[in-house]
């Protein structure tokens, strides 16, 4: 199979940091002063042999290095503690943050790679235009919004008319399906829309940085030199070669979009992970913030991994 | 008669933003006959990838051109893009320098050939597969090789498959730029061999451009000779090359390393103009070995000489005076 | 190398640049986004320095009602603890910014370090610190800089360190390939043949040569420091005992403006918060562009090559 190793080579390398992550994640919290954070046995309103049981699960009576094997081995099977707040396994409230927080996220990420994919083409092809200039603008400025004080500005400007709060609505007893469909769709649309906007001004940029690279190649030259219309040159031979550039960098960028849905969870009261890990903060609840961490890294391992298969997917000159 | 094709007066600048301008080609008039072949000279940077890109309607926007580009009689340059573009490819074609990023990385050397044949003559599928093929066993490589990607090719191949790809629409000129400049001595001689094979199969005219007087010599019957933009003289290769009548002509071939080494490397002193400010006098004067008190001030005009020979100089006025 | 192809004719040479480090200056008069971002700038951080001087009202002192509306008085209303809105911004300007310079000089010595040292002696050491960078970049950095500061407390100097510690790595990137090419000139090579140390040289000659880039790469950082900052703040991690803009804006949105429809103790300092990182992304974002130059022609545009009338030339031109 052509360029298995680089498969391999990559596959190793994600396991590679997933392990480093891991590691640093203990760190981070077991070896912190005081043992507020590190005793994840300190859970209030849990009974003694709760307690107990958490203390010989994770060791907590062990020295560090047996605590940190042990910490794999939890790991491995899934174990991640039971959170302070809710006295809960924490892996089954990250699932449930998780699954919140993905069509969320999902639709936002759509917005922003659609419209800054056509932002970039424009900008990209009007090159030395007003247009150029006024889509890099707005581009621009929608990055350099706070993304949780677009949030609330989408708030003042929606309150009343869109739901601004929470995943769907309490109130609605035995809701029908479709009922609760709309319902859905209308508590999802503002955060999104948030998440969207913010985003989509760096894929406007890395999409016309990257057309107007391809666009300066060779190739464009023979393309139009063999009688090729604009819009066909753009698509077949332009376009194609720049989604090599712009499909990498996108996948890299969603692993940190995690920052940006916590903060937009925060706004919108959505319970998903980023929800969890302003929550967990404000609770002190330590094995979940543990546990969301991560996550959220183990996240941004798995997409610039799939990163990285894309790109040689796409580019057929990758043969080692 | 008129020409197959001919440029008449042809101006090139290009914008320099803060309003300078670079005047790049400087009223060039050529013709060429169908079938016949001209070489277009001169060290890089004289305009003479300018001259042919312009002619083909590929220039960027900071261009601005003027004067008249007549195929069959036709001018095809006063519409722009609208009235080229019909004639581009099927009438008139151009392999590059360098076909490495001539060719588009991520698609397979045959769907770009392909893609001409599916867009200017109604070939498609099986029909044009075929026909790809023919073409690639035309300039000598195999046929199965048009699945493969342009990085698989090496340098030769690829010009190899640049040319068969520029052949596909049958078109009656074919612009060749540097096509061996970047390539090894033993493919270069292949490659020049291949194009005179093709051109004479096909009875292509020929406009060839390059620095390289070698290859001008063995390729074609005429040749013009490029200085600062402009045509300083042109003429039948072998006039030009035992009877310049243009001292930069002379100079250069001069200036060709001879292969036995018997002479000493002969190189021409100082560098080629600024072309983003006008200039006075003979563009050449200052690296000119023959000078004259009036190539300082005065433009020599390019004249016809006798038989279909031109020359810009004074010293063609001088009737055997010596300066 | 299909040079012939690309450039119109390398008898010219385009405005040739005296020196690198006059590109930073030479590119703020010329291009019109890097002096908008380079004025923005400018008047922000001389109403943060001057805020003591120049602000209105006292930031601690009640000056009238709870989200008090915007009048000729205060053209910005007032806030939840019935400050002055306005003075509230000139003074949170003065943290914010001092956040966001602080972090980015951590995450510049940090990262300049870093990138040069591998950039200059490659090999081994480029590798290693190439791995290290690539491990720090995997960790998604709000996440991170939550967690720190949930263990170990809110306070400036803590959220400047974790700030900087996760930007650095942005930073040694660029610097090590600008390093990698400078390397390679001629002129280092000169003087290493002289005999010059390796601190010399990295002084004399590499870094003068990288100090636009690092320049460029550096108010870009604070742009981000900026946005750390008052996104730690909007989560309740901020000094609690400073203002900063990230703050007011928290204030507000804890005490409930939105509901009770105090826009203007939420739009203003946020506002002023994207105009910072705008002025910042556009100063950055032309250095950036000046010194990567796009002498590439494109192939293709929506514009095309214009057409002008015939010119004659004259039996001789003068």
């Amino acid at each position: 199979m052509r360029g298995a190793d680089y498969v391999i080579k990559r596959l190793a390398f994600a396991v590679l940091t997933v392990f480093i992550a891991v590691t640093i994640n203990f760190a981070l919290f077991r070896l912190a002063p005081g043992s507020a954070v590190s005793n994840l046995s300190r859970v209030p309103h849990a009974t003694p042999e709760t307690r107990q049981a958490l203390k010989r699960q994770f060791g907590l009576d062990k020295s560090k290095f047996q605590q940190y094997v042990i910490y794999l081995q939890q790991l491995a099977h899934g174990n991640l503690g039971i959170s302070f707040a809710n006295s809960q396994p924490v892996s089954d409230n990250l699932r449930t943050a998780l699954i919140n927080s993905v069509p969320m996220v999902f639709l936002g990420t759509i917005f922003a790679i659609v419209l800054g994919t056509l932002t970039g083409i424009v900008a990209a092809w009007r090159r030395g235009t007003k247009t150029e200039g006024a889509s890099l603008t707005t581009a621009l400025t929608f990055y350099s919004m706070p993304t949780h004080w677009l949030g609330l500005m989408l708030v003042i400007l929606f309150a009343g008319t869109l739901p601004t709060g929470g995943m769907s609505d309490e109130f609605l007893i035995d809701p029908s399906f479709t009922t609760h469909v709309k319902d859905l769709g209308e508590h999802i649309l503002l955060p999104s829309l948030t998440l969207g906007l913010v985003l989509f001004g760096e894929y406007t940029l890395i999409v016309r940085s990257a057309m107007l690279e391809t666009l300066g190649e060779d190739y464009v030259l023979t393309a139009r030199a063999k009688g090729l219309k604009p819009w066909a040159i753009l698509r077949r031979h332009a376009l194609r070669n720049a989604l090599l550039p712009i499909t990498t960098l996108i996948a890299l960028s969603l692993g940190y979009i995690v920052a940006g849905a916590i903060l937009i969870e925060t706004v919108f009261s959505w319970p998903g992970i980023g929800r969890a890990v302003y929550d967990a903060v404000l609770q002190r609840d330590y094995p979940m913030l543990q546990g969301a961490f991560l996550l959220l890294t183990c996240s941004v391992v798995f997409f610039n991994l799939i990163a990285d298969l894309l790109y040689f997917r796409l580019d057929p000159r990758i043969t080692e | 008669m008129s020409a197959l094709l001919e440029l008449d007066e042809l101006h090139v600048w290009f914008d320099l933003g803060e309003n300078r301008e670079l005047h790049a080609v400087q009223g060039v008039s050529l013709s060429l006959d169908a079938g016949q072949r001209l070489g277009l000279v001169g060290e890089s940077g004289c305009g003479k990838t300018t001259t042919v890109l312009g002619l083909l309607g590929l220039l960027p926007p900071s261009a601005s051109v003027s004067g008249s580009v007549r195929f069959r009689g036709e001018d095809i340059l006063a519409g722009g893009e609208e009235t080229i573009r019909p004639h581009r490819w099927t009438d008139l074609a151009i392999v590059f320098q360098g076909a490495m990023n001539a060719l588009n990385p991520v698609q397979t050397v045959g769907a770009q050939i392909a893609e001409a044949l599916e867009l200017h003559e109604a070939a498609s599928g099986r029909e044009a597969r075929a026909r790809v093929g023919e073409l690639l066993e035309a300039v000598g490589i195999p046929a199965d090789r048009g699945s493969r990607y342009p990085h698989e090719f090496s340098g030769g191949m690829r010009q190899r498959a640049a040319i068969a790809m520029a052949l596909a629409c049958n078109p009656s000129v074919l612009v060749a730029d540097e096509p061996t400049t970047a390539l090894d001595v033993m493919v270069q001689a292949q490659i020049l061999e291949l194009l005179d094979a093709l051109c004479r199969d096909f009875g292509l005219a020929l406009l060839l451009v390059t620095h390289d007087l070698p290859v001008v010599a063995q390729l074609c019957d005429r040749a013009a000779v490029m200085y600062a933009g402009e045509i300083v003289e042109q003429g039948p290769v072998d006039a030009l090359f035992h009877d310049p009548r243009h001292p930069y002509t002379r100079l250069l071939f001069a200036a060709t390393p001879d292969l036995h080494g018997r002479e000493a490397l002969a190189s021409i002193p100082g560098a080629p103009p600024r072309l983003d400010r006008p200039l006075e006098g003979c563009p050449f004067h200052p690296r000119c070995d023959r000078v004259l008190s009036r190539c300082l001030h005065e433009h020599p005009a390019l004249r016809r000489l006798d038989g279909d020979r031109e020359a810009a100089c004074h010293l063609n006025d001088v009737p055997a005076e010596v300066a | 190398m299909s040079v012939a192809v690309r450039q119109p004719g390398p008898v010219i040479e385009a405005e040739p640049i005296r020196s690198r480090r006059g590109i930073v200056w030479q590119t703020i008069k010329r291009r019109p986004s890097a002096l908008i971002g380079a004025g923005i700038l400018l008047v922000v951080v001389v109403c943060a320095v001057l805020a003591p001087w120049v602000a209105p009202y006292d930031p601690h002192e009640q000056v009238g009602p709870v989200f008090g509306h915007p009048s000729w008085s205060h053209p910005l209303g007032l806030d939840d603890g019935g400050i002055d809105m306005l003075s509230l911004l000139m003074w949170g300007c003065r943290i914010s910014l001092v956040v966001g310079f602080a972090a980015t000089f951590v995450s510049m010595v940090i990262g300049g370090t870093v990138g040069v040292m591998a950039g200059y002696f490659g090999g081994r050491t480029d590798n290693v610190l190439m791995r290290i960078t690539d491990y720090f970049l995997v960790i998604p950095d709000v996440p991170l800089m939550i967690v720190v500061a949930a263990i170990w407390g809110p306070s400036l100097f803590h959220i400047v360190i974790v700030i900087g510690l996760l930007l650095w790595t942005s930073t040694a990137r660029v610097i090590r390939a600008q390093v990698k090419s400078v390397r390679e000139r001629v002129y280092v090579k000169r003087a290493r043949a002289l005999g010059a140390g390796h601190t010399r040289i990295v002084f004399r000659h590499v870094l003068p040569q990288v100090a636009p880039l690092l320049i460029a790469n550096t108010v870009l950082t604070i742009a981000v420091a900026i946005f750390d900052e008052t996104a730690l703040a909007f989560l309740g991690l901020g000094d609690p005992s400073r203002i900063s803009l990230g703050k007011v804006i928290e204030n507000a949105f804890q005490r409930a403006a939105i509901s009770t429809g105090a826009w203007w103790a939420i739009v203003p300092p946020g506002a002023l918060v994207a105009v910072i990182i705008l002025g910042c992304s556009l100063l950055g974002g032309a250095i950036e562009d000046a010194l990567n130059p796009r002498l590439r022609v494109a192939h293709l545009s929506a514009r095309s090559f214009r057409l002008r009338p015939l010119v004659g030339r004259g039996p001789d031109a003068v």
